[in-house]
């Protein structure tokens, strides 16, 4: 298979208010290669969040696609019935969502969460989706023996593992990450960012990296995208964005990252 | 405040609501026009059904049901919503002495709004009232009022604390604001629409516990009210011998405030809670949703 | 046991105050209460009845405190006294022939409102603004307006006398005798189905309410997102994801209803002439039988603490976060 995993051609999301609507995201288009980490950057409400919830057709309202194309490997998304797209859901592209302390249902144990995406999606038993389980765990380094424990009884960062570890069981071809790390302290944030890159490089899944920390994005991404208020204003290799930004916006983010003095700098 | 006030205004619901409401309140007020003779007077013979002298029919004792009907709106409606408006007064003002106060006052009221709100009502009612004899309604709603404020000291009581911790009343605490006038002037404006559904709901509660209370016989059989009408209806044998309309007039109206009131409950609700709101938007959502769902089945 | 004891401790209190009230309430009126009893029991009022009445009731010398021990010490043995009206049985006695019917009632009544409640509200809730919502929700809260004894009435009214569907009262058709077989189950059956169907309406309003702005609060959670996300089957996100956590506030509320249930399943009981603790109350309240009187308000308040109780349980089995905090 050659080409873009991911293209996403002229995607419009309105937010449907009590009279007309709000166009949250306008004529979004970029691409995204197998095997590649992309980041999507822009302050608070730009709309990137809003990007990866249509990607998967997960849009709540009052949010809805007004117009455009999401060729997954060729196929549109947007052209799918529901039913096919549960399909596509999960097994081709999973969801890390911002604060996984939510993400996972309180009231079903670990392993039974494991479960139903794993007969859902390959008819597994109990037994296969335990042994697949043990292996995701052993993956992102979360005790085997927790399998049978509830949500609440794991700290945020094993949560954010253990939903990775599920996000991973069925081998995804790509994986959107909302702002994975936002809720989680910096040194834990750091272990978990480390990890996935590890996982990408020896699984090689791509990933759509949400985030408003653009320097974290610098450090991680192939490719990176700059929102603002609805509009890609810029997108490109992550040299070419970092060091010669095209876009006026672009430039001031860049700009905004507090720097260190130049003496401590050079202690560094 | 006033945004509260104009969204239930816009509300259907509630506009509809509020109008039967009204209509019966001010009919209750017009009783002496609109039912010019004693509603206890015998005007015509034992059960007869409704004809155009007499609206709703004639009670087994030949009362006019229609002018019992009519002066009987005013004891059933003045003392259900006397009662109601007792009931949340008690109901918040324990609820905002817990909230704001923590600490043991609130351990022993809490104690208690939890302790009086298991035991079950209608049985402590019976009790109470059949030790007291045959009540007017004053002795009724004083009863009522007793056994039943909280439901709503829980409520006031939840969100007095969640008030309390803001930073707006940490504030006026440190400025040196006395606790009284925090807690009547700072916290109680906020609690506005919590008291709305409190109103509502022990109004209907009132009425229910009252209507129940009367049937069962509590009630003075001389005081002409709605529940009286039933008491009196049912002794009579009323459904058995097929006087629908002795039993069916009260039943209405009690049936007809009950509506009322639920639609109102029903609007304070999603004045209160937000996330509760079904904006014309996502109807609209769900229709384009719906729409775009079938073109997709149907171009597979 | 599982159950904190702050919770056992408000159980503890409502039950002492229902004591306090049922010892409390005739010493308040002297006289009165004791003479109407003795006039009741007219010619089989024994002196040894009547001692027993006085003392039951204060009109003694006693001091107070130990009548109360007394008092105590009959509830311990479970003797709630003589009834006036059926002398010379006792309270416990007269109780027990009914209570029965009324739990048959209750827990049927509770069972079916919860299946029908629960459903109504998760669907209006799944299907928010649409038709199904706009028309059964605001049903809902008219249906928690209007009070029992008007839904019984009309119940009785349409079904019972103009339709001749459902027979008018009784448990079950005097005619036959109780017995463990077909016949007399079905119409045991046959005549519970009015009164259960009278006191449901109030539930399931209630039931489909919380359920729904439960459902609507959980359904904007993340882990429901996830659900979909995983691409499960809608069904499967509504049970097993939505429905399942949108539940825990419904028991809460379950609990908080039952006080209400028996205070309905009492006018019930009296339209339909159903032999259960309400329609004993209601005998028992015209021919001022207090010691029945004062045992039923015992009973019912035994009998919902004990159903909070069974709630508390099953919620703490229900939830593990909870199960943790009490362990």
């Amino acid at each position: 298979m050659s080409g873009p995993l991911l293209q996403v051609r002229d995607l419009s999301v309105d937010y449907l208010i009590d009279k007309g609507a709000f166009r949250a995201v306008k004529n979004v288009s970029f691409d995204i290669g197998r095997s590649e980490l992309f980041g999507l950057a822009g302050e608070s409400g730009c709309g990137k969040s809003t990007i990866a919830y249509a990607i998967t057709r997960l849009a709540k309202a009052p949010a809805w696609v007004a117009g455009g194309e999401i060729l997954f490997d060729g196929q549109d998304l947007l052209k799918l019935t529901e039913v096919a797209m549960q399909k596509v859901r999960w097994s081709r592209i999973g969801m890390v969502f911002q604060s996984a302390m939510n993400s996972l249902n309180p009231l079903m144990r670990v392993e039974d969460q494991f479960h139903d995406v794993l007969r859902r999606h390959n008819g597994f038993t109990r037994e296969q989706s335990r042994a697949r389980a043990e292996a995701m765990f052993k993956l992102v380094g979360v005790p085997v023996n927790r399998l049978r424990d509830y949500p609440h009884q794991f700290s945020g960062g094993m949560r954010q593992r253990i939903v990775i570890a599920i996000c991973l069981a069925l081998e995804p071809a790509l994986i959107i990450m909302d702002e994975p790390t936002t809720a989680l302290d910096v040194v834990v944030q750091r272990e978990i960012l480390e990890q996935v890159i590890d996982l990408q490089r020896s699984l090689g899944f791509s990933v759509l990296f949400i985030t408003h920390d653009l320097h974290l994005m610098s450090q991680l991404c192939n490719r990176i995208g700059v929102m603002l208020k609805g509009e890609l204003v810029e997108v490109g290799d992550v040299k070419q964005v970092s060091q010669a930004p095209k876009h006026e916006y672009t430039r001031k983010l860049w700009a905004s990252i507090p720097q260190l003095p130049a003496r401590a700098r050079e202690a560094v | 405040m006033r945004f509260g006030l104009q969204l239930l205004f816009r509300q259907k619901k509630a506009v509809a609501g509020f109008i039967i409401i009204a209509t019966l309140a001010l009919m209750a007020m017009f009783a002496p026009i609109l039912a010019p003779n004693d509603p206890a007077a015998r005007v015509g013979r034992s059960h007869q059904p409704p004809t155009v002298s007499h609206y709703f029919g004639t009670t087994k004792m030949g009362r006019d049901v229609y002018s019992q009907f009519v002066w009987g709106a005013r004891p059933s409606l003045a003392v259900g919503f006397a009662t109601g408006l007792a009931i949340t007064a008690i109901g918040t003002v324990i609820g905002l002495i817990a909230g704001y106060f923590g600490g043991r006052i609130d351990g022993t009221l809490d104690l208690a709004t939890n302790a009086v709100l298991v035991i079950p009502n209608i049985p402590l009612l019976i009790l109470l009232a059949s030790f007291a004899g045959t009540v007017g309604p004053l002795a009724i709603m004083t009863i009522i009022a007793l056994t039943s404020w909280p439901w709503g000291a829980r409520m006031t009581r939840a969100q007095t604390m969640a008030l309390r911790n803001r930073e707006f009343i940490t504030a006026a605490r440190m400025v040196g604001e006395p606790s009284w006038r925090i807690i009547f002037v700072e916290i109680l404006p906020n609690l506005v629409p919590l008291i709305g559904i409190n109103i509502v709901g022990s109004i209907i509660y009132a009425i229910v516990a009252q209507t129940t209370l009367e049937y069962l016989g509590f009630g003075d059989p001389l005081n002409v009210t709605w529940g009286t009408m039933l008491y009196n209806a049912q002794n009579s044998s009323a459904i058995i011998v097929g006087a629908w309309w002795d039993i069916g007039a009260p039943a209405l109206g009690i049936a007809l405030v009950g509506l009322g009131l639920a639609l109102l409950n029903f609007t304070f609700d999603e004045i209160a809670n937000p996330q509760l709101r079904s904006g014309p938007a996502l109807s609209r959502w769900l229709r384009l949703t719906r729409l775009r769902k079938s073109e997709l089945e149907a171009a597979r | 046991m599982r159950i904190p004891l702050r919770r056992l401790g408000v159980y503890f209190v409502a039950f002492l105050f229902a004591i306090i009230v049922n010892f409390t309430l005739p010493r308040l009126m002297p006289g009165s209460p004791v003479d109407s009893m003795i006039a009741q029991l007219g010619p089989r009022a024994t002196p040894a009845a009547i001692e027993a009445i006085k003392a039951r009731f204060g009109a003694v010398q006693q001091p107070i405190w130990l009548q109360f021990v007394d008092y105590l010490k009959g509830l311990a043995t479970f003797d709630l006294g003589v009834s006036v009206k059926y002398y010379p049985q006792t309270v416990t006695q007269v109780l027990a022939r009914s209570a029965g019917w009324t739990a048959l009632l209750v827990s049927c009544a509770i069972i079916f409102s919860l299946c029908v409640g629960v459903s109504l509200g998760a669907v209006a809730a799944w299907r928010r603004g649409g038709r199904f919502d706009a028309f059964v929700s605001p049903f809902s809260v008219v249906l928690i307006a209007i009070p029992p004894v008007i839904i019984a009435l009309a119940t009785l009214f349409t079904f019972g006398v103009t339709l001749r569907w459902f027979p008018v009262g009784y448990a079950y058709n005097p005619d036959l005798d109780p017995g463990f077989n077909l016949t007399f189950l079905g119409s045991v059956f046959w005549h519970a189905i009015m009164p259960v169907l009278t006191l449901s309406p109030y539930m399931i309003g209630e039931f489909q309410t919380t359920m729904r702005s439960s459902m609507i609060s959980v359904l904007g959670e993340d882990y429901v997102t996830m659900g979909r996300a995983k691409g499960l089957s809608e069904t499967a996100v509504m049970f097993s994801y939505a429905a399942r956590n949108a539940m825990l506030p419904v028991l809460t509320n379950l609990a908080l209803m039952l006080g209400a249930v028996f205070g309905g399943s009492i006018v019930t009981e009296i339209v339909f002439n159903y032999p259960g603790l309400g329609l004993t109350l209601f005998t028992a309240s015209v021919a001022r039988d207090y010691p029945v009187i004062q045992g039923q308000l015992l009973l019912m308040t035994l009998a919902t603490l004990g159903a909070n109780l069974l709630v508390d349980i099953v919620y703490g089995i229900v939830d593990p976060r909870i199960r943790e905090e009490r362990a």
